[in-house]
């Protein structure tokens, strides 16, 4: 737990990151993610509770070394020369200088900031532009290979082209058996990298577990309905049972209905048969995370504004 | 220990890299070259300029005051008495005379005029108009001159001989000082007073660089965000101990460069004044020991730490230039407080608000260096300053880390006093 003057920021948020997965940390603005992830590398001190990495408290020594860490508010000596930059960060995480500078190359080479004719890291950091700098900070994070990478927001401010290296990056760290948490308002990234998730909101858990898990525990309850022709008032009909369906979402090609919990979709499939609309498409579809996300957000009465419905 | 180091090597390396350090260092022993050989040159260029010949002496005395004092000029003036002119007068027709005198010095004719009347003869007054009478030295020649004839002429008048009156009048005196310790005696009072207070200045100098050095480097840390980078690698303690020593390295750099240089222009001064065509001069130096140096620079080391943490601690609650030079104005002026009194504490180097201000921490970094060079201070006074010193710098440095720590991650508004009290007790 983490208390702010005047108000709390993490409230009993317990959660557990299996090694070698990448863990997203979902939730909307002000929800307390980046306060989690400061507490995690002991930036700041939780009030209450602990923090456990590779089972050591962070202060111990020697701990933050395996840790890599890129904050969401980016920032380098902006006056050093790049190379040394990149050197002073790997030696504050105890790499040594020589084994530090041989691995500036290879990265300097992997994000080409360098070639034949331009060497980036002797150039001072100022005179890079803003997608180099990215680059140059994302080598800092990973100058000294960590085990256990922290990304806060890492796609805010990128470019595509760096938005699509850095999830190149992640699916490699993760094939390399390190662990990544990554927090991130936007859904779709986390549920197209991320093997399990915790979503909070105001301070607080509202769910967590693997990604699939999530869905099936959660999903499963979602009928996808496209009709030739639009839906009649039989349709209409159908769709206003209650005991069948919880709330539809009709867009203008596709009618998202949310069935409750012990509908039968069969049953559904058969009346709306039965009225002899034309079904185009009849799918059961497992709910994307931003559903989940809205739902359980807007269920939890937390953040009513986000929620989308009563 | 070993990040520590990583921290201020950096800090270091960064500053001493830069061309601003370079010129500050070789600034430092051209200016010292330059207060060494510029006021011999100036004094031998003046004396050689004194000119006080070639004026007309309005004499209303009714004495011969007027050629006592033309021919008393003819000796400095050069060959021919100077075109020094005497013009005896009755004093009522000092107007008319003035008018014509007036009218050749603006025609270059003569290079001013000296009126010399009862006045004069008296003791009290004479008066001089010329194109050159904002000229010291020549004002300070003009007036030993009349000076010395006016006694003359009374000593005679008094019936003395007028050989011995002449002589009696040209006395001049010449104060010697020299300066008495423990320790012996060396060294003229003057030239110690003048190290005195070139130690202070340089000390108050140097801190108020450095420590603003370390001010903005704070800043940028946390404007730029570097801080929470390098906050999950270090303890926050680190990252400002680092930056301190570092910072501190390069003063302690500049310092001791500059002391050497300064030595070894000393050791060659007498080729370099020949060779700017000066005549050796007696250039005395103030008397100073090995353990005297030993202690400016631990007074020097000491009061930058205290200042710097100040300087952190406001660098870490601020997030622009313009609110950092508001809110350093209160450390800015604890520290010129011991600059502002430096005339007083000169002048009573053993009084009460010498002693106070050489013993509280804030002002002792530049108070007690001041009064060791002027007067001898008990070794036990000296200890005790250290002492206090260095117990205000572990206070001091305690309170920054704690406002550092929090005020590093805090952005937006500006916190209230109340705030960062609050940091200290968190």
């Amino acid at each position: 737990m983490k208390r702010f003057a005047g108000h709390v920021a993490v409230r009993d948020l317990s959660l557990t990151v299996p090694p070698g997965s990448v863990y997203g940390l979902l939730g909307p603005n002000g929800a307390g993610k980046t306060t989690t992830i400061r507490m995690i590398l002991d930036i700041i001190a939780p009030d209450e509770g602990t923090v456990r990495i590779f089972g050591r408290p962070p202060s111990e020594s020697g701990v933050l070394d395996r840790v890599g860490y890129l904050p969401e508010e980016r920032g380098l000596y902006k006056k050093m020369q790049v190379r040394r930059l990149l050197r002073f960060m790997a030696e504050l995480k105890g790499v040594n200088g020589r084994t530090a500078d041989a691995r500036i190359d290879e990265w300097l080479d992997r994000l080409s900031l360098r070639d034949a004719q331009k060497d980036w890291g002797e150039a001072k950091l100022d005179e890079l532009s803003r997608g180099m700098q990215q680059k140059v900070q994302f080598i800092a994070t990973l100058l000294h290979d960590p085990e256990l990478v922290i990304l806060d927001e890492p796609f805010s401010g990128l470019d595509p082209i760096n938005a699509q290296a850095l999830k190149d990056t992640v699916v490699d760290l993760r094939r390399r058996g390190k662990t990544v948490i990554f927090s991130t308002h936007l859904m779709e990234n986390a549920e197209r990298m991320c093997d399990s998730v915790c979503i909070i909101a105001r301070g607080d858990k509202v769910l967590d577990g693997r990604v699939a898990d999530v869905k099936t525990r959660d999903g499963a309850r979602h009928v996808a309905l496209a009709l030739d022709g639009g839906s009649d008032a039989g349709v209409r009909g159908v769709l206003a049972d209650r005991s069948l369906v919880r709330r539809v979402d009709d867009s203008s090609h596709t009618i998202e209905i949310e069935l409750t919990p012990d509908a039968d979709a069969g049953l559904l499939l058969r009346r709306l048969v039965d009225t002899g609309a034309a079904i185009q498409r009849f799918e059961l579809v497992q709910p994307s995370l931003h559903q989940i996300f809205l739902d359980k957000v807007g269920a939890s009465g937390v953040e009513t504004g986000m929620s989308g419905h009563g | 220990m070993a990040k520590l180091w990583v921290v201020a090597k950096r800090e270091y390396l960064e500053r001493v890299r830069t061309r601003w350090f370079f010129i500050a260092t070789f600034f430092g022993p051209v200016l010292f070259g330059a207060l060494m050989i510029v006021p011999p040159l100036v004094a031998e260029r003046s004396s050689a300029s004194v000119n006080v010949a070639n004026i007309l002496i309005l004499d209303a005395s009714g004495t011969d005051l007027g050629n006592r004092v033309s021919g008393a000029l003819g000796g400095i003036g050069g060959s021919d008495g100077g075109g020094t002119r005497v013009l005896p007068i009755a004093p009522a027709e000092m107007a008319a005379a003035e008018s014509l005198a007036t009218d050749s010095v603006l025609q270059r004719r003569a290079r001013g005029y000296l009126v010399v009347d009862s006045t004069t003869v008296a003791g009290t007054g004479a008066r001089y108009v010329g194109t050159n009478a904002s000229t010291i030295a020549d004002m300070n020649e003009l007036t030993r001159i009349v000076r010395e004839q006016v006694l003359a002429m009374r000593f005679e008048r008094a019936g003395m001989d007028p050989l011995e009156a002449s002589s009696i009048a040209r006395t001049r005196l010449r104060l010697e000082t020299e300066r008495l310790t423990s320790t012996g005696r060396g060294g003229s009072g003057r030239v110690n007073i003048v190290f005195a207070f070139v130690v202070a200045i340089l000390l108050y100098f140097t801190i108020f660089l450095y420590g603003q050095n370390v001010l903005r480097g704070v800043m940028e840390e946390k404007q730029t965000r570097v801080a929470e980078v390098v906050f999950a690698s270090v303890r926050p303690s680190t990252l400002l101990g680092g930056k301190v020593l570092g910072v501190g390295g390069v003063g302690l750099t500049q310092l001791v460069l500059w002391v050497a240089s300064g030595f070894l222009l000393y050791q060659i001064r007498e080729p370099l004044l020949a060779r700017f065509g000066v005549e050796q001069t007696s250039v005395p130096l103030p008397d100073i020991s090995a353990a005297m140096i030993g202690v400016l620079l631990l007074f020097f080391v000491l009061g930058y730490v205290f200042y710097a943490a100040l300087f952190a601690a406001v660098g870490a609650m601020v997030n622009s230039e313009q609110e950092a030079q508001q809110a350093q104005l209160p450390v800015v002026l604890l520290l010129v407080s011991s600059v502002a009194l430096l005339q007083a504490i000169v002048t009573r180097p053993d009084g009460g608000l010498a002693r106070l201000l050489s013993l509280l921490p804030f002002s002792s970094p530049i108070v007690m260096p001041l009064r060791m060079s002027v007067v001898p201070v008990s070794p036990l006074e000296i200890a005790l300053a250290v002492l206090l010193l260095a117990a205000g710098c572990l206070g001091v440095v305690w309170l920054a880390g704690r406002i550092y720590r929090v005020g590093m991650l805090m952005y937006g508004k500006r916190p209230t006093m109340g705030e960062v009290a609050r940091w200290v007790r968190s």
